[in-house]
């Protein structure tokens, strides 16, 4: 019988699940093992070892021990780092940071380390404190998030004929491809809906973008809406699923704009 | 699980359906049915058929109950100015047992929680609208659960009715009574400090 190795690392909370009466299972992700889940005994009635350190997108120092790489983690202590307060009294801030740890749940394979992805989170959290949310913060998440999980589509130039991306002529966007055609080689259909030239650079202007520099990008309502369409659509083709959390946060704008 | 009788077997993996019950609980469970007097064991078991038959949500508030409307609301001496929110039916009862709230209630049924899925549209939220354009209410009272769920659903419903003529309040957030400071975690310190109050 092998023997439990103790690990220490930092890594945001994900979703945490009950089990049985007062376990949790929690998935974080963490700096040094990527995606992880344990469990934590007693955690549902714990005033103190556990209280308040599961809640989802938190950031926390966890200890953990496990058998083998491939085994449950059976979490020992877990202390707070942040719990970022200030997406928390905010709704949309709240949904936001919901579909970030979403996507990062759904892009990443258990225990593969990832640092582009903790990375990622580590940026972008701490930017919705201080930022109100904004499509372009949604889209470049989008944009580096795809990157990093290595499903970076092809935007900067046609697909098939790599011709690079001019002002001026429309593109299509096709999720199967992984990325953009020029109209010549799309031979596009009546149902197959442009994307302008405008939309394309500004995505690709995000992906390395300093993050101070984010808040300055405006998007006007058309381009803000083929930015989703395109990114939005792969990200489903690339899952096989809708993601939930997008679905509760365009609901909640439906609902009470 | 294998030398017992079948009709025994069928018993336990009913019961190691209920939550918070294993199968060595529901087997133990099961024993003590197998033991007790049929007058027992029929009683246990027209009740659980009973409260099937007969609970359903109040008209009113959705809180489980016998009747269409169901005591609280029907209660003429309750302020009928003040709704107090809550997720679930137990919460509900937790706030009734301590005896202080002497309003009324609404049960969402549920939290706002993205990643599983839950949106406004899974929530009791078109009942609740519906009562405050009445016009009666003066006060809604948002106790929903204070982790994330709770405060998503409770800035949902505060953003829903920002431009109702009613008050909107949140219930307060701080150390136990009876606790021990230094066993407080640190969320729940910087709320306490946040509701701090005048003495």
């Amino acid at each position: 019988m092998s023997a439990r190795e103790t690990h220490k690392t930092a890594g945001f909370v994900l979703r945490s699940l009950q089990y049985g009466e007062s376990d949790l299972i929690v998935t974080f992700y963490t700096r040094e093992f990527g995606k992880i889940k344990g469990i934590a005994k007693g955690a549902k009635r714990s005033r103190k070892r556990f209280a308040n350190v599961f809640e989802p997108f938190s950031l926390t120092q966890i200890i953990f021990s496990r058998r083998n790489r491939d085994s449950l983690a059976f979490i020992d202590a877990c202390d707070i780092l942040d719990h970022f307060a200030a997406i928390r009294m905010d709704l949309e801030k709240t949904l936001t940071a919901s579909y970030f740890i979403d996507l990062a749940e759904h892009f990443s394979p258990e225990g593969k380390r990832n640092d582009g992805v903790f990375a990622l989170l580590l940026d972008f959290l701490p930017l919705l404190t201080r930022e109100n949310v904004s499509e372009p913060i949604i889209r470049f998440f989008e944009m580096r998030l795809l990157k990093a999980a290595g499903f970076e589509p092809e935007l900067a130039a046609c697909v098939r004929c790599k011709t690079p991306v001019a002002n001026g002529s429309p593109y299509y966007f096709f999720p199967k491809e992984g990325g953009i055609f020029c109209t010549a080689c799309a031979r596009p259909q009546r149902y197959d809906q442009s994307i302008s030239a405008g939309a394309v650079r500004t995505l690709l202007l995000g992906k390395d973008m300093d993050l101070e520099k984010m808040k300055m990008i405006s998007m006007t309502e058309s381009l803000a809406s083929e930015s989703r369409s395109i990114l939005c659509g792969f990200i489903s083709y690339v899952l096989g699923r809708e993601v939930q959390s997008l679905k509760v946060l365009e609901q909640v704008r439906r609902y009470c704009p | 699980m294998k030398s017992y009788a079948q009709p025994i077997k069928r018993l336990i993996a009913e019961l190691a359906k209920l939550p918070g019950i294993g199968e060595k609980t529901a087997a133990r469970l099961a024993n003590y049915i197998l033991r007790a007097t049929p007058e027992d064991v029929e009683k246990l078991a027209e009740s659980l058929v009973e409260v099937k038959r007969k609970i359903r949500l109040c008209r009113i508030c959705l809180n489980p109950t016998e009747e269409e409307v169901c005591h609280i609301c029907g209660n003429p001496a309750r302020d009928q100015h003040v709704i107090c929110v809550v997720e679930e039916p137990d919460a509900l009862a937790a706030i009734e047992e301590s005896g202080v709230f002497h309003g009324l209630y609404h049960v969402l049924h549920g939290a706002l929680a993205p990643l599983d899925g839950i949106g406004p549209e899974n929530l009791r939220l078109g009942e609740l609208s519906r009562r405050i354009s009445e016009g009666r209410i003066q006060e809604l009272i948002l106790a929903t659960n204070p982790n994330v769920h709770g405060e998503a659903t409770a800035l949902l419903i505060t953003r829903m009715f920002k431009d109702a003529d009613i008050r909107i309040t949140r219930i307060a957030m701080g150390v136990p009574m009876g606790g021990d400071l230094k066993y407080v975690d640190k969320m729940t310190i910087s709320k306490s400090m946040e509701f701090r109050r005048g003495m």
